[in-house]
């Protein structure tokens, strides 16, 4: 429905982790995990290694790029290369935070749907899911953050609520076809209540089809923290955060085009180098490459 | 020549099917008896009964048949569909405004307001009496098309947003011309060179394109167009056909970033698909060339996944444009919806929330009967 969900990988992710070697990933997905390993690595190193603080005034405001600072200062003078890198550890993990938990609950929702043979509900279920997707994502979001609260809690329910209709999906497609399934039969046959079926025996099957299009959801869940935050929604100025950074470095675009360069890069390869991750690993579900 | 490509594509055991419009399809890839006199479950043919599908009609009691017989037909169907969504994108709309934590009259009035304050002020923003009768009332306004006052402005919500949404209607329109004419023969060349350099860079290129965001490439395209060779203005709007495509070509540009990619590479695997298919080697052993061929053989029989996800996109552009609009400084509908949400201006964004979803609707629903109609395989539902 999105421009966001064309790229969506529908194959498995449990495939890669520890059973699949490097080797045997394909180009895009290695580029994808070197970008990615990069970026963490350094959002780690950066503001454990550096003398200065994110927050701290350190020097003249608005400097290039120099020795002494690698990315310049911005128009507080604060050192730019911190504060972009601790933006990268709050970025990344409210995106980890903001998929982890649309996913566990829209999987059980879409398992819970999916496995009832109940006529009504899945008319009400239909409707509901449909008409949760149909709104436009970034208006949703920013019709719940109106009504929350314009900071960092209000942007992650907001996520939270505009996006587990997705796993949804996915997870009652899945399990419309594991109800029949043998090994569920099987369990109902040694008698095990209709929850432990649900949680045990079906719920893990279907979770590594919502893994994969979690990867995709990554993307878009960094961009829309970033983006409201840009708008001064989400996280507010003296935060590092990318979103907020290019909002304060956008007033300064004729002069000193850096600030809002390096954050915007590293938001940007966030994103690609999950982007490539997904990309590869679906071609490689497909099996269009090796 | 049209219809002969159109059967080859469906497959050959098919081809003794007597002429008649295809709006059946093939549904949940079972084919069945389409010239005789009766329906699969046996009852008679009715005119609207081309469009049951066999468990359709074998699982629905007799009273239940003539009542629901009308959403038999598909676009029926989905237009049923289509007015359940909007009933509940109302109840979420409704819900909204109920979402803010405590009491929103005092929040917006703080600690110092005095008792008939508000009560005033709940009376405005519709949270006075009791929740039933709140929606009752709500439903009521909404069908005689009041959306409520905004706060802020005491303008009624339906003007403010009829002021507003020709310029963001204008930023969607010249977007989807952008996306047509970039994505059209992008789109061909990545299909015809795939395997060529080209086409790699194309996939990668499109990879990385498509997770910028937008707010990161607009103000990047503002620092080359604007600021460095002065092709654009920085930001601002002028109304009147002819003068905002000025105002309007770098925002467009900036969402086709995104968009151009995704629909490039929606047509590149239909345009691979259509050139397995017999009729176009059949073509090219005819010696069919040039301009013939590429048009009639390869890209108009590929041409309906294109035209449907255009209907999508104009759904999408309606959400970027929130972002675009800040940027670029644009006065509509998603400049209106930010102001609002910073000013805590609760029934402006619930109405236009609603607004929003509900032209979603309208245009998924469009895209869902255009989509069907080009592809009869595709099951509308």
């Amino acid at each position: 429905m999105t421009a966001s969900a064309g790229i969506s990988p529908v194959g498995q992710l449990r495939r890669l982790g520890m059973h699949r070697r490097w080797r045997q990933l394909n180009a895009e997905s290695r580029w994808g995990l070197v970008i990615l390993a990069l970026i963490l690595v350094l959002s780690v190193s950066v503001p454990l290694l550096s003398p200065n603080d994110p927050y701290e005034f350190v020097d003249l405001p608005l400097q290039v790029p120099s020795a002494a600072f690698p990315f310049g200062t911005d128009h507080l003078g604060r050192d730019l290369l911190v504060r972009v890198f601790a933006a990268a550890r709050l970025d990344i993990a409210l995106a980890v935070l903001g998929v982890s938990v649309p996913i566990v609950i829209g999987t059980f929702i879409g398992t819970l749907a999916g496995t009832t043979r109940n006529r009504i509900a899945e008319t009400v279920w239909d409707g509901l899911v449909n008409a949760l997707t149909a709104f436009p994502e970034i208006i949703l979001v920013l019709g719940i953050v109106a009504m929350v609260g314009a900071d960092v809690r209000g942007l992650l329910i907001a996520i939270w609520i505009s996006r587990w209709a997705q796993y949804a999906r996915i997870a009652r497609a899945k399990s419309l076809a594991l109800r029949d399934a043998e090994f569920v039969q099987a369990a109902q046959v040694l008698g095990y209540s209709q929850l432990r079926i649900l949680i045990r025996h079906i719920m893990p099957n279907v979770f590594s089809e919502a893994l994969a299009y979690a990867l995709s959801d990554f993307i878009f869940i960094i961009v829309i923290i970033g983006g409201l935050s840009f708008l001064g929604l989400g996280v507010t100025p003296p935060t590092p955060e990318w979103g907020a950074m290019l909002a304060e470095g956008r007033l300064y675009l004729r002069t000193e085009p850096w600030l809002i360069l390096f954050p915007g890069f590293f938001l940007s390869m966030t994103a690609i180098g999950v982007a490539l991750l997904a990309q590869g690993l679906e071609r490689i579900n497909k099996g269009e490459d090796e | 020549m049209r219809q002969h490509a159109r059967s080859k594509k469906r497959g050959t055991q098919r081809a003794s099917r007597p002429k008649q419009p295809n709006v059946r399809g093939e549904r949940d890839g079972q084919t069945y008896q389409t010239g005789s006199a009766l329906c699969p479950s046996g009852r008679p043919r009715s005119p609207l009964s081309s469009f049951l599908t066999p468990d359709m009609t074998a699982s629905l009691g007799s009273l239940a048949d003539r009542t629901l017989r009308l959403l038999r037909h598909p676009v029926m169907r989905r237009l049923a569909q289509a007015f359940f969504v909007a009933f509940l994108l109302m109840v979420f709309a409704f819900l909204l405004i109920r979402l803010i934590p405590g009491d929103p009259a005092m929040i917006l009035l703080g600690d110092s307001a005095t008792e008939e304050d508000v009560i005033a002020y709940r009376k405005l923003l519709g949270i006075d009496g009791s929740i039933p009768s709140q929606f009752g009332r709500y439903v009521s306004n909404l069908a005689r098309g009041d959306f409520g006052i905004s706060i802020r402005s005491r303008e009624p919500i339906l003007s403010i947003v009829q002021k507003r949404l020709p310029v963001s209607l204008w930023l969607t329109a010249t977007t989807i011309f952008m996306t047509v004419v970039l994505a059209l023969p992008l789109g061909v060349a990545a299909a015809l060179y795939r395997r060529t350099w080209f086409g790699h860079a194309f996939q990668i290129g499109a990879s990385v394109l498509v997770a910028t965001p937008v707010f990161f490439s607009g103000l990047l395209l503002i620092l080359l167009f604007a600021v460095q060779i002065n092709f654009a203005p920085i930001a601002g709007y002028q109304a009147g056909f002819p003068a905002n495509l000025y105002y309007l070509w770098l925002p467009a540009l900036t969402i086709n970033f995104v968009l151009v990619p995704v629909l490039a590479r929606i047509l590149q695997s239909s345009i691979v698909e259509t050139a397995a298919e017999e009729f176009v080697e059949a073509a090219v052993i005819r010696g069919t060339q040039g301009w013939r061929f590429y048009w009639r053989y390869l890209l108009r029989p590929s041409l309906a996944p294109t035209i449907a996800a255009l209907g999508y996109f104009a759904a999408t552009v309606v959400s970027y444009a929130v972002i675009i609009e800040i940027i670029f400084n644009l006065p509509g509908i998603g400049m209106t919806l930010v102001d609002a949400v910073r000013n805590r201006d609760y029934p402006l964004v619930q109405g236009i929330v609603f607004l929003s979803g509900l032209l979603v609707v309208g245009l998924t629903f469009f895209a869902d009967l255009v989509n069907g109609w080009l592809d009869p395989r595709v099951k509308i539902r």
